[in-house]
């Protein structure tokens, strides 16, 4: 079951996925923009996450052994080649908020032995906890080393009573065994959007935010709907013109900051970054 | 209300709001019969509360002193998780992941859960009744303590927890309310009243086209991190400011910098009297400045300045050059200015620039009369602490309440206080978690967490107005055996004066008689119960208060110039603030302690920073144990090598090395606060924190470093951080 799973996923996925207009008639595709010369690196983001997707604090050796679940980071560089250009970071550090690109050609999926890693309507990349095996493949196919696998079982350590009185009753507490992952908060996106439909609506723009969206102090994180050619995320993506079943993007002109990560690995991430702006005659 | 023993006067100073603009209307009847509510049963919820739909209520953020506005999301009676209100003027909806960190510290296993009372065999469990009978037998009607014999030690405290605190000591005749700040910015607040006439001025920063930091952390570990990040965030759309950071050692806001200089630590104040040097050679800055300050800065031409700070003398004309033509423009000192023995100087000199650059009204303002002086903060300072200790050792001090502050841990090994504190026959500690100073105290009393109790905040930095920040419970208490701070005040204070608090049930009662009272001044026209019903669904009251203008005062200063290293102590040490950690009084928090450290993704530990090129010099590899030696003491921590510092500095950060704070903080890395050189600042008294040298020693062991980057701090090429140069963005057609 397992290779046929495997070749069906990755033939669905290179062939059909993406293409133009994909999401035209579809209610909702959830995307983001990540404005990298707002972002000031506080780990505000990092630290709603814990809270709102009971990420387990795991502690110092087991993060020294690679296994933090941090759902999303904050990375920091210091150059962009292999070396520092200069004796000091004249210009700042580089800082990148990472989390799921939510690809849509996402090199996790096809890979998955039971798809337990899929791709659902409005664009996500979601990974169903109680299909998960543990085979890790998608972790290890993962170019932005975003999966997280729960190698320990958490819930009997991970929050000492009553620390587990805090865990949100809307998302499942996982067990050892199954891979996590960013979900864009869905548990948010799937309270809002039955909200909406009950109502006979769709949600509207900023009705429903991402944990790190809501928190961040400078705003540098703009969540929404793609499919929703008004939202502000739709029209940054637009006005940055990056094309989300494009490769590689054509820019009308210099100076257009949009761009997203590895793009080139035709993983089409629904994450796009804006470039870090530096005065450098300062 | 019983009115009959008290005056008006008296009435208004027990609720915490005389004042100059209190007028108020007279003590006619309320519609408050205090403290009685009315309770309903959970199974006939209110309309808005329905089980798996979480209510948010709004409160106020206690983590640090900002004061942010914040929104607790509440579902089947426990709190989820905090988020910003977007009603407060300081967090504006926005919230950081110290004040995130708020729910781990009302659900931390370790929380204090009864009162202790030290027997023969130390600190045991007690019950409230005795813990009662103690306090009362000690500082009840009959205490014979007066004036400084009884001291009370807290971290800054505001609003009516403040009220309550001086009201008490008021009864025993006394002022001595002692208020310490680990971090204290004393020196850098006294250096902008003498130049500005006022403290703590507003920074319009979004409005500056360029922004000086002299090692300000203001995005970081400052004044009011969640509204500066705010602003910076309008700051860098169209037109994008300019900010340049000049600090020894790269803080998180030194990351963002346009451009970032290393400097000589303590050669700060010599570079703004460089700068000025330059921008003073032109008629339109240097009219109407002083002669004195002329003479001052002719000495201190470009190369002098730049053999001096380690600035090259082309950067400093850059720098004058910026401030020259991109006006307004924003001159601010951090920590890194002030940890000097000339401090004062030091800052005053940094702020110098704001009045040559004629920034005064443009970018910086002064903050808005508060209406009620009796509810502002108190802002700390270590010197405050200093006397205490001596009255302390000199056996003066018959009584000690401490309220926020661990001094056992964050005072420097010169300064004796846990030994003091045994002179001190009665030490009571009101702690949520027992903490190295609350070990040391006789009775040690259990509070309520910030979730659930009632206060209210007056935030230091008011940017917009002024805002009375509410804090209430957001669920019910978790340990029968705690106590609301407030509480046990009023206890003891009903009864030391039965006919100002008798009428008080609970500080509730008291809080909301105090806010109702309050109401003319906000201008509200509601019912009592209306106005204090919004004031808790908004978590604030506003009073529209207008910005005050800065006054500019040029004194004559004097520059010392810093001492050269010595071979027994080469590097300079530079302690550094984390964020999230502060002082060190967050190091019990899980999420806090496991999220890595900006600037270096280091977790779970302590670390010293050294330049690579320095650790390449003594052969030091990342994750060498290296001891660091002052005068005064040495601690053991790994070598993490670190461009963003001043190549004869070594940086550690402050808030790790607790012996007593809960699993997560204890035996957790070492506390550099006890390296510290006894210098102070020769103005205010204030530790120089900045001011110890230290030498390096390497002891042959090794441990890997836990850290969240990778084996390489680099892009190699790949795309992931790209950086535009600010002539080719086009942010005024972005959305």
């Amino acid at each position: 079951m397992s290779l046929s799973n495997l070749i069906q996923n990755w033939n669905s996925f290179r062939t059909r996925r993406p293409y133009e207009g994909q999401y035209d008639d579809a209610p909702y595709k959830w995307a983001m923009v990540i404005d990298l010369d707002s972002c000031i690196g506080c780990n505000a983001c990092t630290v709603a996450c814990y809270a709102e997707n009971n990420l387990p604090v795991v502690g110092k050796e087991r993060f020294g052994k690679g296994q933090a679940m941090h759902w999303i980071r904050i990375e920091r560089y210091w150059g962009e080649g292999d070396t520092m250009t200069s004796e000091f970071p004249d210009h700042g550090a580089q800082y990148l908020p990472m989390l799921c690109q939510q690809c849509e050609a996402a090199p996790c999926e096809p890979v998955c032995p039971v798809g337990a890693t899929h791709h659902s309507p409005d664009g996500l990349n979601t990974q169903v906890y109680n299909r998960c095996v543990g085979s890790r493949y998608c972790s290890a196919n993962c170019p932005y080393k975003v999966r997280y696998f729960n190698w320990w079982n958490y819930p009997d350590r991970a929050w000492p009573n009553p620390l587990e009185l805090q865990l949100n009753p809307d998302v499942t507490v996982r067990s050892k065994g199954v891979m996590e992952k960013c979900t864009f908060c869905m548990q948010r996106l799937r309270a809002g959007m039955d909200k909406a439909k009950t109502e006979g609506r769709i949600l509207a723009d900023g009705e429903v935010l991402t944990a790190c969206a809501q928190a961040c102090p400078t705003s540098a994180i703009t969540f929404g709907n793609l499919a929703d050619k008004k939202s502000k995320v739709a029209r940054m993506w637009k006005n940055q013109q990056v094309d989300l079943a494009k490769d590689s993007q054509e820019k009308s002109e210099e100076g257009i900051r949009g761009y997203r990560i590895l793009e080139e690995l035709n993983t089409y991430p629904s994450i796009v970054y804006l470039e870090r702006v530096r005065n450098l005659e300062a | 209300m019983t009115m009959s023993n008290l005056d008006r006067r008296d009435f208004l100073k027990v609720l915490g709001i005389s004042g100059a603009a209190a007028t108020l209307a007279g003590c006619g009847h309320t519609s408050i019969e205090s403290g009685v509510e009315e309770v309903m049963s959970y199974v006939h919820p209110q309309d808005f509360v329905v089980p798996g739909i979480g209510v948010f209520y709004a409160s106020t953020c206690a983590q640090c002193g900002s004061g942010c506005g914040i929104m607790g999301k509440v579902r089947e009676g426990r709190v989820l998780k905090l988020e910003g209100n977007p009603e407060s003027g300081i967090s504006g909806g926005k919230i950081c992941g110290l004040g995130q960190a708020g729910v781990q510290a009302h659900y931390n296993p370790d929380r204090l859960r009864t009162p202790m009372y030290k027997g023969e065999g130390g600190l045991t469990p007690v019950s409230w009744e005795t813990a009662h009978q103690i306090l009362e037998q000690r500082l009840g009607p009959n205490s014979p303590l007066k004036g400084e014999e009884i001291a009370f030690l807290t971290g800054g405290v505001s609003g009516h927890q403040r009220v309550l605190l001086e009201n008490f000591l008021e009864t025993f005749d006394s002022t001595h309310h002692v208020t310490y700040d680990a971090l204290s910015t004393a020196t850098g607040r006294a250096a902008s009243k003498a130049i500005l006439g006022a403290e703590q001025p507003l920074w319009n920063i979004h409005k500056a086209r360029l922004i000086l930091s002299f090692g300000n952390d203001f995005l970081g570990s400052g004044v009011s991190p969640v509204y500066m990040a705010r602003q910076y965030a309008l700051f860098r759309k169209a037109p994008r400011g300019t900010l340049i950071q000049i600090e020894p050692r790269m803080t998180l806001t030194g990351g963002n910098a346009d451009r970032w200089y290393p400097i000589k630590p303590g050669t700060e104040g010599i570079l703004a009297l460089g700068i000025a040097h330059d921008l003073l050679q032109h008629e339109e800055f240097s009219r109407g400045v002083p002669q004195e300050i002329l003479d001052l800065v002719k000495n201190y031409d470009r190369d002098a300045v730049s053999d001096i700070t380690g600035i090259g003398s082309d950067a400093v004309r850059l720098i004058a050059a910026q401030l020259w033509n991109n006006t307004p423009s924003l001159v601010i000192a951090g920590p890194s200015v002030e940890g000097h023995s000339y401090g004062f100087s030091n800052a005053a000199a940094v702020q110098l620039l704001n009045v040559i650059l004629g920034n005064r009204g443009q970018t910086m303002e002064g903050q808005a009369e508060h209406p009620f002086p009796q509810l502002t903060p108190t802002l700390g300072s270590y010197h405050a602490l200093a006397d205490l200790n001596q009255k302390m050792a000199a056996g003066k001090t018959q009584a000690l309440l401490v309220y926020g502050t661990n001094p056992v841990f964050t005072a420097p090994s010169h300064l004796p206080f846990a030994e003091s504190l045994s002179n001190v026959p009665f030490k009571v500690a009101f702690v949520t978690h027992m903490d190295e100073t609350a070990g040391h105290c006789d009775l040690v009393l259990p509070l309520l967490s910030a979730l659930e109790d009632f206060g209210t905040h007056v935030a230091e930095y008011q940017p917009d107005g002024v805002e009375v920040m509410l804090q209430q419970p957001l669920m019910e208490k978790l340990y029968p055996e705690s106590k609301g701070y407030g509480d046990i005040l009023l206890e003891i204070l009903k009864k030391r004066k039965p006919e100002a608090y008798a009428a008080f049930p609970d500080y509730y009662s008291y809080l909301k008689t105090a806010m109702v009272k309050a109401k003319p001044v906000f201008k509200v026209s509601d019912s009592d119960d209306h106005f204090w019903e919004d004031a808790l669904r908004n978590g604030l009251v506003k009073w529209d208060g207008k910005p005050t203008s800065l006054e500019a005062r040029l004194p004559a200063l004097t520059m010392p110039k810093p001492a050269e290293l010595t071979t027994d102590y080469p590097f300079y040490f530079v302690p550094s603030i984390r964020p999230d950690m502060r002082d060190g009084r967050h190091a019990y928090l899980p999420w806090l302690q496991e999220s890595p450290e900006t600037m270096t993704t280091v977790v779970w530990d302590s670390w010293v920073e050294i330049h690579p090129k320095t650790a390449e010099a003594m052969q030091i590899k990342e994750g060498d144990i290296l001891q660091i030696q002052s005068a005064t003491g040495s601690v053991r921590a790994k070598a993490y090598l670190f461009p963003g510092i001043q190549p004869d500095t070594v940086s550690m950060p402050l808030g790790q090395g607790h012996t007593q704070l809960g699993r997560f903080a204890t035996g957790v890395g070492v506390n550099p606060y006890k390296i510290l050189d006894p210098i102070f600042d020769d103005h205010t008294g204030e530790l120089a924190m900045h001011a110890t040298r230290v030498a390096l020693r390497k002891t042959g062991e090794h441990q890997v470093v836990v850290k969240d980057e990778g084996p390489t701090t680099f892009q190699n090429g790949q795309k992931l951080v790209a950086t535009l140069s600010a002539d080719q963005a086009k942010l005024s057609k972005e959305i």
